[in-house]
Order: C-alpha cells, then structure tokens, then sequence
C-alpha cells in the first residue's frame, strides 16, 4: 500500500498537497479494484468461450442452463444465443474497465509528477 | 490555525483536522510531542476498526447483489413461459452432489424468501417488482458505503501525513538545539 512517509524536512505541506494525496491514494485503491475486477471479467469471458465450444460438440437437443440455482432443460438454440449475449455483455464491460483503468494510470501518473516535484524524496509513492 | 478547509464528520466517522502548522497545533493541544504522536496513533487505530466494518458490509453487499440478479432472472424465465403452455424442466440440487427432476407448468405465482424464516407467496409481477427495488437498494446502499470508505480513506491518509509531520518537526527541534547548544562549549 502506498503511504507518505517522509525524512526529516523543511518542505511545508500545504491542504492542496494534502488533497493531491489523498486523491493519489483514492486512485491506487481503485486501481486495485479495477485490476480484480478485469481479472475476473476475463474469467467469465473464457468460461463462455468453453461452454460455447462445448455447446458446439454436443449433439444433444437439450442443453441444462444454470438460471439461478437450478439446471433448466433449454433447447440447443436458445442457449446458443444466451451464451452470445452473455459474452457481449461481458466483453463490453472488459472494455470500459480496460478504459478505466488506462484514465487512472493517467491520473496516478500527473499526480506522482507534481508532488515528486514539491517533496522529492520526501514522500514515497511506489508500491511496496 | 489548524483547521482544514470543509472539516465535516461523515456519518459518525470524525473528520481528521488538517494542520496546517505544526508547532501551533501542538501548541493548540496542549501536549508534548510523543503524547500527540500517541494520540493520532490512538486516532489511526478507530479509522482502521471503522475501516474494517465498513470492507466487511461492502463484501456482504456485493455478494447480495448477484443473487437478487439471479432472481430476478429465474422470475423472467417463469414469466417468459407462461403464455406458451410449455412447461419448464429443471433439474435442481436436493442435497450436495444429489440433483432431482421438477416440472414446471403454469407459473402463477412464485414464493420468496424475505428472510427471519418467513416466506411468501408473490404473483410472477409483483416478485419482479420487489426484487427489482431490492436491487436497486442494494446498490444505492453499495454507493453510499462505497463514499464512505473513500472519505474514512482520505481521514487516515491526513492522519499518516500529520504523525510523518509531527515526527520530523520534532527531529528537526532536537537537531535545532543540538547546533544552538554546541556553540557555547569554550
């Protein structure tokens, strides 16, 4: 977790800097958040890839979908295009979490420049 | 003065001074420096206990929400098969590793569990409406928690930045009165 420490110095900090702070460590929280987030988004997707490839080798008419917690009896056709719109779902979401993720690094990066500006070695903003 | 632009609590979570000078606001608090240090150590601690309940209320919350989606989506399917006559076969679980045949025709009405073992018996749109308003409290509630953990967040950053603060003006004070001290050695 990144914290700010800091050796003994002369350099002042002021509210502005401390809500440069804050607002740095708002963003890595998220950051992590996202990152966990896009894993799992990345899971669901190959788990639908499978069933659809699954789906392709059966030659079942019926195919038992999960819907909540019980194995309904659907017909092939049906599942098929369940599965296609669970994976648009899923693969737009990986999208705007890619995005995110992308406008956070952005942010992180702005930031790091201004106070590594103001207190150099002072303050600490790595991962540790 | 040591006090911070827009110093407001946030639903009973104290709001950390921001102190803009050190020496003023130790003079402010009447205490010596390790007994403000221990104090804002002490004030780190109950933002960290606070922190806690706060991550383990979000987690419940955002494993509740998936299921009432679930829900919601067994509801729509009962729903969506009603006009057809067709019956919905499911197979569900009895016990672990133990799955059983149901038949499903006509679904008039379905039960729901409200918790407090007590259960009741909703038509197919009345189920939808509720769960769909639990739903969305669910998620208000996320994001208002969610606000929450990001102010508690910013109190303890403040608080970590004042102890760095008080430390090093102290390391400073000493090293002051060390120089002034050597001085009058002959």
């Amino acid at each position: 977790m990144q914290q700010a420490g800091s050796s003994a110095s002369e350099t002042e900090v002021t509210w502005e800097d401390q809500q440069n702070i804050n607002k740095f460590g708002r963003l890595n929280n998220r950051l992590h958040e996202v990152e966990d987030e896009i894993k799992i988004a990345k899971e669901t997707n190959e788990s639908l890839e499978d069933a659809g490839n699954e789906l392709i080798l059966t030659d079942e008419d019926t195919v038992r979908f999960q819907i909540g917690e019980v194995f309904a009896h659907v017909p092939k056709e049906e599942v098929e295009s369940r599965i296609e719109e669970m994976t648009e779902k899923t693969s737009k979401n990986l999208v705007k979490l890619e995005e995110e993720k992308e406008s956070i690094v952005a942010q992180m990066a702005a930031l790091k420049k201004i106070l590594y500006g103001k207190f150099k070695d002072s303050i600490n903003l790595e991962e540790d | 003065m040591s006090t911070s632009a827009g110093l407001t609590d946030r639903r009973g979570i104290p709001a950390a001074p921001f102190v803009e000078d050190v020496q003023i606001y130790l003079s402010q608090l009447n205490l010596d420096v390790n007994s403000a240090l221990a104090f804002l150590q002490e004030r780190l601690q109950q933002y960290r206990v606070v922190e806690m309940k706060l991550l383990a209320q979000q987690r419940d919350l955002q494993a509740k929400i998936p299921d009432i989606e679930k829900c919601l989506d067994v509801v729509a399917t009962l729903q969506s098969k009603k006009g057809t006559g067709e019956e919905l076969i499911a197979d569900f679980e009895v016990s672990e590793g133990i799955y059983s045949r149901a038949r499903i025709e006509e679904a008039e009405s379905v039960c729901l569990w409200l918790g407090a073992n007590v259960m009741l018996d909703y038509s197919c749109d009345e189920a939808t409406v509720l769960l769909q308003k639990n739903l969305e409290n669910a998620k208000a509630s996320l994001e208002v928690l969610v606000a929450d953990l990001q102010f508690l967040r910013d109190q303890v950053t403040i608080t970590q930045v004042t102890i760095a603060r008080v430390y090093n003006w102290d390391v400073h004070q000493r090293r002051l009165q060390q120089t002034t001290a050597t001085p009058s050695e002959s």
